[in-house]
């Protein structure tokens, strides 16, 4: 709220301090000036005034109480002395109901009659301006200037355009309609209150007047309204409408119903001044409730054990009472002698429990004042978070391979549903979006990745990056206790004019990640999508691979389809992916790992060159030398794989260096050929395969 | 049986031996006379035919004529090394200022290693790392933190809600996107029972136009500790250790007067800029300060809502943003940058 240094100053006798040193004792103390401004003669404070202290605060004279307490300034409430006529009654002139006392637990009036409308006195005007208020006529001026003052948002209206001379508090009926002061027309509800003459809304209750009953020129009789409202039944008819105005934002957080009275005074104090015009007797006053103040038990070692120092005790209640709260010792016996009895104003709403009159007393007694000191605690070692730690751990071989880490948005678009066909039944969809492009929740990390190498190509012409972060499953599932969200592990190699050779690149990387995440076990096994599946897999078929451990299928590796690349306009590259579940990987990993002697003996290697139909799987060939060489085989490293000139039609030739050692002796020649003799025969049992010698 | 002279023999050696140009000719020449067939090697084998009295002789001058050779081949060798060893240095060499070969490596993202950083830090002062889900309830994001339906103080979060309902017995809670890590304060407190010293690392979301210094989802750090007397002063010691650790620098904090439903009292937590170390420059408005984070000291609701009795215990909670953290660590001026995936940003850290 925007404040005028000036007005603030009209509270106090003493002079306050200059207005950058008030900004910084109030940002230090009480809330952040955010800018003080010189207008004119004036300074304007611009002050974020905490939410909670709205209530007392969103005015002048709570700003000018709060500085009166930080400085010990005596502070004193403006002038609100009017005369009354004993001739006339308020009561006599205006009837007013409350429907719904719950929703208005106080409604004040005032009428004044003969009043002159007119413009206001340049003063007025002039801090209404700096404030940021536009005036517009004496009375309704004054009913903002005296918002601005008491934080009470008062409303005028003109007497005679009251239908009835009654003012009914009620909540509006469906169809009812209203036109604003500002000419916009409502469509009201059941859940809307109103102010209401006999026959039709006049107001927007605590939010906006209506042009009906608007102060005019020719206005004589005006009729002042003070109320106050449910903060939950003005928040909701703000929401429904869709507006939000001064008044509303105050009663939205709160005022106390006993500031009516004082506030109504004030401005029947104003207009008898500025506008002329006599005051019948008496305050017409719905207030079937009245709110006293509250009574809160201290303990001052709790305030000592809180805040970390000992302020005291004679300082503890001078802050109190500089804050208006009223102090009696609790019991005068030396036991509880610490305790004291601390009546609040009713005008402090956040003030309701010991720990609130903590804050007080520490914010003024300086939190500046409260030096650190580390805490005495028991000596618990931290607990290790494994899912972290395996986290950390993946992120840091894959950064190792040469990977770089992404982080994309947990969210996709309309288009992202469409190219990679997700349906909106397993995707979850976000209630208010900000935008169309994040409208979903990912179901994947793969569209994230492939947008970063749409990007990135404009520079590069090979890009290997990884992401790891949550995925969202559609949320209904979480009624069946099932986890509506987990952490994938997702990455990619994309390349200008790639070959097929990417795919063995990046399955080299994932045997590296598992294998050095503790897991060994680690099978690649042909990814055969149902006829369902294929339809709208994202995988090239052919060249997909399920990765498993231990036969849980864990994952995946393969080239995105051709589909989805010509739609993502992508097709000039090869881009090879995997997509691991991270939940899953994490439970198989393992820190157990343990040495394998180094053989004193040393290793010989023989060749293999073999001829085979294009078809078949290097594993096959692998397995068959494995089981045939017998533990003298230590290694088998596929070292070349040629087709084309030179060979016959459809086959293919595969060179493998074996590695012969043994752990109990040297091997000797013999002993090696005879193995490697084997093997050949092995491999030459098969009627296509051909040993090439 | 040819006269043999041996002083003759020693002169042709010397020769010989100095004028040999390269090893190739020096080992020829070595072969010449100890080779199989060698000269020097002949009169060795020679000796045996000779009576006995000359045999000795002979033999003994043969002998040292042999080790002369040896010795002389050998000087020549280290010789002939050295010269060929002072050419090459003189012909070959490196231009060291031609670039070097670089290895591909990867990045981390720098959130990560913030996180990192701030996780170490923090687990050296005994917190342990707990974290919670992305979709919460609104019980938990709101209600347990003492934050009324209806309430404005609702509205110091932007939030984004899920449309679907997560409905428990006959309960119907609505979903969300966490707007921020405090959750799992309540989550981490109904299954620990105090003392807990816990830190919670984790993506927020809210409903916001991005721009350089929003975004629709970031990161936070929570913290909070729990103890019979955690005190604020104990709460600025642990703060401003973290802030003096992370930046590495002499850092000063100050506490301001804040609002947070769930913490009370609460504070604005703001530290010494780094740029002009307090002095007040652009970075910081000329104030000195930086506002870093949200704090306080846990509210009794709080405690209740979580299933603890607040009697018994109290601490302090805070939050921090990460992507703060990380943009004054590496002076980044936009937080869209993290989530770009831009490589030529990322490769950087």
């Amino acid at each position: 709220m925007i404040f005028s240094y000036n007005w603030l100053q009209s509270f106090f006798k003493k002079r306050l301090p200059k207005p950058e040193k008030l900004a910084e004792l109030l940002t230090m103390k009480a809330f952040e000036v955010e800018e003080v401004k010189k207008i004119g003669k004036d300074w304007v404070f611009d002050i974020d005034i905490l939410p909670n202290r709205a209530g007392d605060c969103l005015s002048h004279m709570g700003i000018a109480r709060e500085s009166s307490a930080l400085l010990d300034l005596g502070f004193k409430i403006p002038d609100l002395r009017f005369q009354e006529t004993k001739d006339l009654k308020a009561n006599d002139l205006i009837k007013v109901e409350v429907k719904n006392k719950e929703d208005c637990p106080r409604y004040t009036a005032k009428v004044i009659t003969g009043v002159k409308v007119k413009s206001s006195p340049k003063w007025i005007k002039a801090r209404l301006k700096v404030c940021g208020l536009r005036p517009i006529n004496n009375v309704v001026d004054i009913a903002n200037y005296v918002m601005l003052e008491t934080g009470q948002p008062l409303h005028a209206f003109d007497g005679q355009k009251l239908e009835g001379r009654k003012i009914i508090v009620r909540f509006a009926e469906n169809r009812e309609k209203i036109i604003t002061l500002d000419e916009e027309k409502y469509n009201l509800d059941e859940d809307v209150l109103v102010i209401a003459d006999a026959k039709k809304p006049v107001a927007i209750a605590g939010i906006k007047g209506g042009l009906s009953a608007e102060i005019d020129k020719k206005t004589k009789i005006v009729v002042l309204e003070s109320a106050n409202f449910r903060p939950g039944t003005i928040r909701k008819s703000s929401k429904k409408l869709g507006l939000k105005t001064d008044a509303s934002l105050r009663f939205e957080h709160g005022i106390d119903p006993n500031l009516t009275e004082l506030a109504i005074n004030r401005a029947a104090s104003l207009i008898q001044e500025i506008a002329g015009g006599t005051i019948p007797q008496g305050l017409i006053d719905f207030y079937p409730k009245k709110v006293f103040s509250k009574r809160i038990k201290l303990d001052l070692d709790y305030v000592e054990r809180l805040l970390g120092v000992k302020i005291p005790r004679k300082e503890i209640f001078d802050i109190l009472k500089r804050l208006q709260f009223k102090l009696t010792e609790a019991r005068p016996l030396s036991k509880t002698k610490g305790i004291i009895m601390v009546e609040v104003p009713t005008l402090r709403l956040d003030v309701s429990i010991p720990e609130d009159l903590i804050e007080e007393i520490g914010r003024i007694y300086g939190y500046q004042k409260i030096s650190s000191r580390f805490p005495i605690a028991a000596l618990i070692p931290p607990k290790r978070n494994l899912d972290i730690f395996w986290e950390n751990m993946a992120k840091d071989i894959l950064k190792e391979a040469g990977f770089t880490e992404a982080y994309n948005y947990s969210f996709i678009g309309e288009k992202e549903t469409k190219i990679f066909d997700y349906k909106v039944k397993e995707i979850t969809e976000v209630e208010n979006p900000v935008s169309v492009e994040q409208k979903y929740l990912r179901p994947s990390l793969i569209p994230g990745l492939l947008k970063n190498v749409k990007e990135n190509f404009k520079y590069l012409d090979e890009i290997k990056i990884f992401e790891l972060g949550k995925i969202f499953i559609n949320g209904c599932r979480l009624a069946n206790n099932e986890q509506s969200e987990k952490r994938m592990l997702a990455g990619l190699i994309a390349k200008k004019e790639g070959r097929e050779e990417e795919f063995y690149r990046l399955k080299g990387v994932i045997d590296s990640l598992l294998n050095k995440l503790g897991i060994s076990n680690i099978w690649f096994v042909e990814y055969q999508p149902t006829p369902e599946e294929s339809q709208i897999s994202i995988w090239q078929p052919q060249k997909c691979a399920e990765i498993k451990v231990n036969h849980m299928e864990i994952g995946f590796l393969g080239e995105i389809s051709s589909k989805i690349l010509d739609e993502l306009k992508l097709n000039l590259l090869k881009i090879v992916v995997f997509d691991i579940d991270f939940e899953k990987l994490k439970t198989l990993t393992s820190e157990e790992h343990e040495f394998k002697p180094i053989s004193p003996y040393p290793a010989a290697i023989r060749d293999v060159a073999i001829l085979v139909p294009r078809g078949i799987l290097v594993q096959d060939v692998l397995n068959k030398i494995e089981v045939a060489g017998g533990n003298l085989v230590r290694d088998v490293d596929l070292f070349d794989i040629y087709e084309g000139e030179n060979l016959p039609e459809g086959k293919k030739n595969l060179a493998f260096h074996i590695v012969y050692q043994s752990e109990t002796k040297t091997l000797s020649s013999e002993e090696i050929d005879k193995t490697h003799q084997k093997i050949i025969n092995a491999l030459e049992k098969e009627p296509d395969w051909q040993v090439r010698k | 049986m040819p006269k043999i002279n041996l002083k003759l023999l020693k002169n042709q050696i010397k020769k010989a031996i100095g004028s040999a140009k390269d090893l190739k000719e020096l080992n020829d020449i070595f072969k010449r006379y100890l080779g199989k067939r060698g000269e020097l090697t002949q009169v060795l084998r020679s000796l045996e035919k000779l009576p006995k009295i000359r045999r000795a002789k002979v033999g003994k001058e043969a002998n040292e004529l042999k080790n002369f050779l040896r010795i002389k081949c050998d000087q020549k060798a280290i010789g002939i090394k050295e010269k060929i060893r002072k050419e090459t240095a003189k012909i070959e060499w490196i231009d060291i200022t031609r670039p070097g070969e670089k290895p591909v490596l990867g990045h981390l993202h720098p959130l990560s290693q913030v996180k990192n950083k701030a996780e170490e830090i923090f687990q050296l002062m005994g917190f342990s790392m707990v974290e919670g889900p992305e979709i919460e309830t609104e019980w938990y994001n709101f209600d347990a933190l003492n934050i009324p339906k209806d309430h404005p103080a609702r509205d110091l979060w932007d939030t984004l809600w899920l449309k679907d309902n997560y409905k428990l017995k006959t309960k119907n809670y609505k979903l969300l996107l966490r707007t921020h890590t405090s959750p799992v304060q309540i989550r981490y407190m109904e299954k620990n029972n105090p003392p807990l010293r816990i830190i919670v690392p984790g993506r927020v979301f809210r409903h916001e136009a991005t721009d350089a210094s929003h975004e629709i989802n970031f990161y936070q750090v929570e913290g909070l500790m729990v103890d019979k007397k955690v005190s604020v002063a104990n709460f600025k010691a642990i703060i401003q250790e973290f802030f003096q650790k992370f930046f590495k620098k002499p850092i000063e904090i100050r506490l301001r007067p804040g609002y947070f439903p769930f913490t009370e009292p609460s504070f604005e937590v703001d530290m010494t800029c780094l740029t002009c170390g307090g002095k007040g420059c652009s970075v910081c408005s000329q104030t000195g300060w930086l506002e870093m984070m949200g704090a306080g000291m846990v509210h009794p609701n709080v405690f209740k809502a979580a299933g603890l009795n607040p009697k018994n215990w109290q601490g302090f909670a805070f939050g921090m943003g990460l992507d703060r953290l990380a943009m004054m660590k590496y002076k980044i001026n936009d937080i869209r940058l993290f989530y770009s995936g831009d490589l030529r940003f990322l490769n950087q850290f």
